[in-house]
């Protein structure tokens, strides 16, 4: 079975993935995009809820770090769902630069996000939890989105 | 394991790098002034007062600058370390390397040893104090990556690199050659672009190019050991010129094979890229890598000719190469910077990346840079036509100062009218 890090790697790569096929679609129409958008949201959503729901809370009991990188992870993700959140008004409202605009910088803010969680936070996260990481990957990868 | 990297309060100030960002463009319009005056015909020699002042203006006051902007913010990203009293040790290297840079300009070209003194101190006391102050950032890091590793690495041939040129520089002020001095000179410049530059722009690509345009990854041969591979190269290039100068050639050989092999596979990721925008960014990516192979191969093949066409070289990789990986850069750096800070800060309403710098702007700036660079290469056979394209080059450094400018007005407008102040997305 995959690690922790593993697993939220190749998640990251996957929601990368959906990201790239959103903006292929709206680089032909923003109509065509709309699923897409929706695919790609609801993946990066789903990859959020596994790390506020499962990992952090796991890691914030093992560690005691509540303060820590996880709420700086948390906030960042809130950043990026207020992005998405406008992309999806763009999408609406026929706005293609708006669209792309908001793409290019969630972009780089999800990468900046995604660096610093693979190079620091989910090594940190295997070393606590290793002993637990086939359960923790385990409820990740069963759990349901709220 | 430290988490200096993942937190806001630990983010450097976003002056630290902008200073540096901001900076760099003027010194590209002061060189282009630089050819403007320079005799043609003096150029083509690199060891010609007038080429040794103009190549320091665009190397340190460009490609220098950018470099060290760019690792005070990608330390705490890529490495989780963060520069000690980044704010003090920025701003003071910064004032040093600007007014060292101007000095050592204007100490070479009025051959006034005064100037060239305080050249000396500004450009060794900034270079060494930003040198330092990035080393013991990175000797804190614990997981050490591809791209960590390519910046130490980097600083370390960045600090050899800085020794040689003040040793050099010291020889011009008091005309005191040593009988080193052409191996230290071809030391000094190969280190700089191929260990400093060319190391540094390699080891970010591994996780730049397959991250922002979700390209596929580096193999796992190019991470591990190409960085290895090019210090072996480069360090064998020290050897064989001090002791076995004919045989020179292969370490050349070996170091430009591997720049080579970066240059095919930064075009080969970019075709297979994912995502289908292509902004002046890919452009510049694109550009580098084309003049990167270029460069390679007349360096090579400059070998049967006495190495008559090393200022072509040096367009080639040291403009067409570095430069257009660092101007790519800043037009993606800037404006998320503008917009990163500003959103942490609880604006909302911030204009988005794409829309604070003009398109077209951008466009033409990235022409009129090819042409500029394009017509160096003419110049150098016909002399006459070098004053037609230090003006294009100088218009493309001015717009694109303007177009980085402009992005960075954004923040401080925002910062000064406050226009919303919505702090909802914090609240789940």
């Amino acid at each position: 079975m995959a690690t922790i890090k593993e697993y939220l790697t190749t998640d990251h790569r996957k929601c990368d993935e959906l990201f790239a096929a959103m903006e292929d679609a709206a680089t032909q129409s923003l109509e065509n995009a709309k699923e897409a958008y929706k695919a790609f949201v609801a993946d990066t959503e789903r990859h959020f809820q596994m790390e506020e729901r499962v990992m952090f809370l796991e890691f914030e009991n093992k560690t005691g770090m509540t303060e820590g990188p996880t709420a700086m992870m948390r906030h960042e993700h809130a950043q990026m769902r207020s992005l998405m959140q406008q992309m999806g008004e763009a999408l609406e409202a026929g706005n293609k630069d708006k669209f792309f605009g908001l793409a290019e910088t969630l972009m780089i803010l999800m990468q900046q996000h995604n660096m610093k969680e693979e190079q620091m936070l989910y090594s940190m996260a295997q070393q606590h939890l290793s002993a637990e990481s086939d359960r923790i990957v385990d409820m990740m990868e069963s759990m349901i989105v709220e | 394991m430290n988490f200096n990297g993942l937190s806001i309060d630990q983010a450097p100030p976003i002056s630290a790098p902008l200073r540096f960002f901001l900076t760099a463009p003027i010194f590209g319009i002061i060189t282009g002034f630089l050819l403007l005056l320079s005799d043609p015909a003096a150029l083509s020699n690199r060891f010609s007062l007038e080429s040794i002042v103009s190549v320091h203006a665009i190397t340190i006051g460009f490609l220098g600058f950018v470099m060290l902007g760019a690792l005070t913010q990608m330390l705490p990203v890529l490495a989780g370390v963060k520069i000690p009293r980044v704010k003090e040790v920025t701003t003071l290297s910064h004032m040093l390397l600007v007014v060292g840079l101007l000095c050592m300009i204007a100490g070479l070209y009025f051959q006034n040893s005064v100037f060239a003194l305080f050249a000396l101190v500004g450009l060794g006391g900034g270079f060494l104090i930003m040198i330092g102050a990035i080393s013991i950032a990175i000797m804190q890091v614990k997981n050490f990556t591809a791209t960590v590793r390519g910046m130490g690495v980097s600083l370390f041939f960045a600090f050899f690199t800085v020794l040689m040129g003040l040793f050099l520089l010291y020889s011009y002020m008091y005309e005191d050659f040593s009988t080193y001095h052409t191996i230290i000179a071809n030391t000094h410049s190969v280190w700089g672009v191929f260990g400093f530059g060319g190391v540094l722009i390699i080891g970010v690509s591994f996780q730049v190019l397959p991250m922002f345009y979700v390209a596929p990854k580096f193999k796992r041969f190019c991470k591990k050991r190409v960085i290895w591979l090019i210090v072996a190269g480069l360090l064998l290039w020290l050897a064989l010129n001090a002791f076995a100068e004919p045989l020179s050639v292969f370490a050349k050989f070996w170091i430009a094979l591997f720049f080579w092999a970066f240059a095919t596979t930064v075009w080969k990721k970019l075709n297979a890229r994912r995502r289908p925008i292509s902004d002046v960014t890919v452009w510049y990516w694109r550009s580098a890598s084309i003049f990167l192979t270029l460069g390679t191969f007349v360096w090579i093949f400059d070998e049967w000719f006495s190495s008559e066409h090393i200022v072509i070289t040096a367009i080639f990789i040291g403009g067409g190469f570095v430069l257009s990986i660092m101007v790519g850069m800043l037009y993606k750096i800037v404006p998320f910077l503008v917009w990163f800070h500003l959103n942490a800060m609880g604006y909302m309403s911030i204009p988005t990346m794409n829309e604070m710098i003009n398109k077209k702007l951008a466009t033409a700036q990235f022409v009129l840079f090819i042409v500029s660079l394009l017509g160096f290469v003419c110049a150098f056979f016909m002399p006459f036509v070098l004053p037609l394209f230090a003006v294009t080059f100088i218009l493309s450094m001015a717009l694109l100062e303007y177009n980085i400018v402009t992005a960075a007005l954004v923040y401080v407008k925002t910062k000064k009218t406050k226009p919303d102040f919505d702090m909802s997305a914090f609240s789940s």
